[in-house]
């Protein structure tokens, strides 16, 4: 009993500050989540739209969709379907993840409605070196993906990068976030394919 | 200054400590990861330097408004508590009110948590100090602070872009330094900074 009350004699005020503090925490967090989930909805919505430019709105077509990425781990991600005014499908998007050079980047695909080509890629998370991995986002490489054919892409150092096809030519200076970028293509497309056709979507 | 009131006296130096005499940055030399860190544009430095002084406001009002009940070995684990916490509010709002700025500074709001500005502020001043001084000691620390990160941030920008605050500034045949958004950009920058100091600090005593 004196060890308890001892215990309460040190420890009072810590554990009445942790309950003052959780509580205001709490207050702000029940405050602020529906406007947080609202602003991740909303840029989610604008980078497709960026690249399915006639979508009115999107639908989640494959929910949580379960893409091995390496080494035994396990990206999940929703596909999109994109509907014009009429109600027709006319591309999907995803979120695909994968390993850059300073760290993890995100990036939205959108392919055709017929899963043939690529419309291209905008990013969602991008920490990459600025000047040098961070060009991913320039229009030099970003705009090889645009139209490209839906399937496995190469990645080369040099060539014409105007030319659309398989191949991507490197950012020089930043090959394993170029690598990163090709490689997150090529795992995506392939299961997102599967599963789309799976289900009769194209 | 001779005829004031010792307590004046008292707030106009917690007030004014951190602008410069003790400026974390370029005197003390403390929290040294954001300036280098988040100084690539003026915009973002700027945020953290507000989220900080928030932070510092808030956990020195806590701690001093407490520091009656502490007990000195549960000191700084109430320090963490009170700090994290208004650093947990912070982050939230950025990421509710400023999604884009909130991204921009990714990981580096949460860890304003082991930014030692602010448990040294607390440490120091607040839990010994009445409550008012160590708002006051907030405000001046967090300012001097974020006075510093505007100075890198400004100049780190300029030069790597031509704009500041997103506005372009230079003539159109100013060629962009690449290299100063870089993380050598920033210990540059840092360095010279921190020399032109140390000259004005001499030139001041001697």
């Amino acid at each position: 009993m004196l060890k308890i009350k001892y215990f309460f004699q040190q420890s009072w005020l810590l554990l009445f500050s942790s309950f003052c503090f959780g509580l205001l925490i709490a207050v702000a967090n029940t405050a602020w989540l529906p406007i947080i989930e609202q602003n991740k909805k909303d840029k989610l919505n604008n980078l497709m739209r960026g690249l399915i430019a006639d979508a009115n709105t999107f639908e989640i077509a494959i929910e949580q969709l379960q893409i091995p990425i390496q080494k035994g781990r396990v990206e999940k991600t929703n596909v999109y379907k994109a509907l014009d005014d009429k109600g027709k499908t006319i591309g999907f998007a995803f979120v695909a993840a994968g390993s850059g050079f300073a760290d993890k980047i995100e990036l939205v695909i959108a392919v055709d409605q017929k899963c043939e080509k690529f419309l291209g890629f905008k990013t969602l998370s991008c920490n990459e070196t600025p000047g040098f991995g961070n060009k991913i986002k320039d229009k030099f490489f970003n705009s090889q993906f645009n139209n490209a054919p839906a399937g496995k892409l190469q990645l080369v150092k040099t060539g014409n990068p105007q030319e659309i096809d398989n191949e991507i030519v490197a950012i020089s200076g930043a090959t394993v976030s170029s690598t990163a970028v090709v490689n997150m293509f090529n795992i995506y497309i392939d299961m997102v394919k599967q599963e789309l056709q799976k289900k009769g979507l194209f | 200054m001779a005829n004031q009131n010792p307590s004046s006296i008292a707030y106009w130096r917690a007030l004014t400590a951190g602008l410069w005499r003790e400026n974390p940055t370029f005197r003390l030399l403390i929290g040294m990861c954001p300036p280098l860190a988040v100084t690539t544009a003026v915009k973002p430095a700027l945020t953290m330097g507000l989220s900080v002084i928030f932070v510092l406001v808030c956990s020195n009002l806590a701690v001093s408004a407490m520091r009656n009940l502490l007990k000195p070995h549960l000191r700084i684990i109430m320090f963490t508590l009170s700090i994290a916490t208004f650093v947990t509010i912070a982050d939230l709002y950025l990421r509710a009110f400023q999604p884009e700025m909130s991204e921009v500074l990714g990981p580096y709001v949460p860890l304003i948590i082991v930014n030692c500005i602010i448990i040294f502020r607390a440490e120091v001043c607040a839990s010994k100090a009445n409550v008012l001084i160590s708002i006051l000691d907030g405000i001046s620390f967090g300012t001097g602070f974020t006075i510093a990160l505007c100075i890198l941030a400004g100049i780190r920008e300029i030069l790597a872009t031509g704009q500041f605050f997103g506005i372009s500034v230079m003539p159109t045949a100013f060629v962009p330094c690449a290299a100063m958004q870089m993380p050598v950009g920033a210990f540059v920058t840092l360095g010279l900074l921190l020399g032109l100091t140390n000259l004005l600090t001499a030139k001041k005593a001697g």
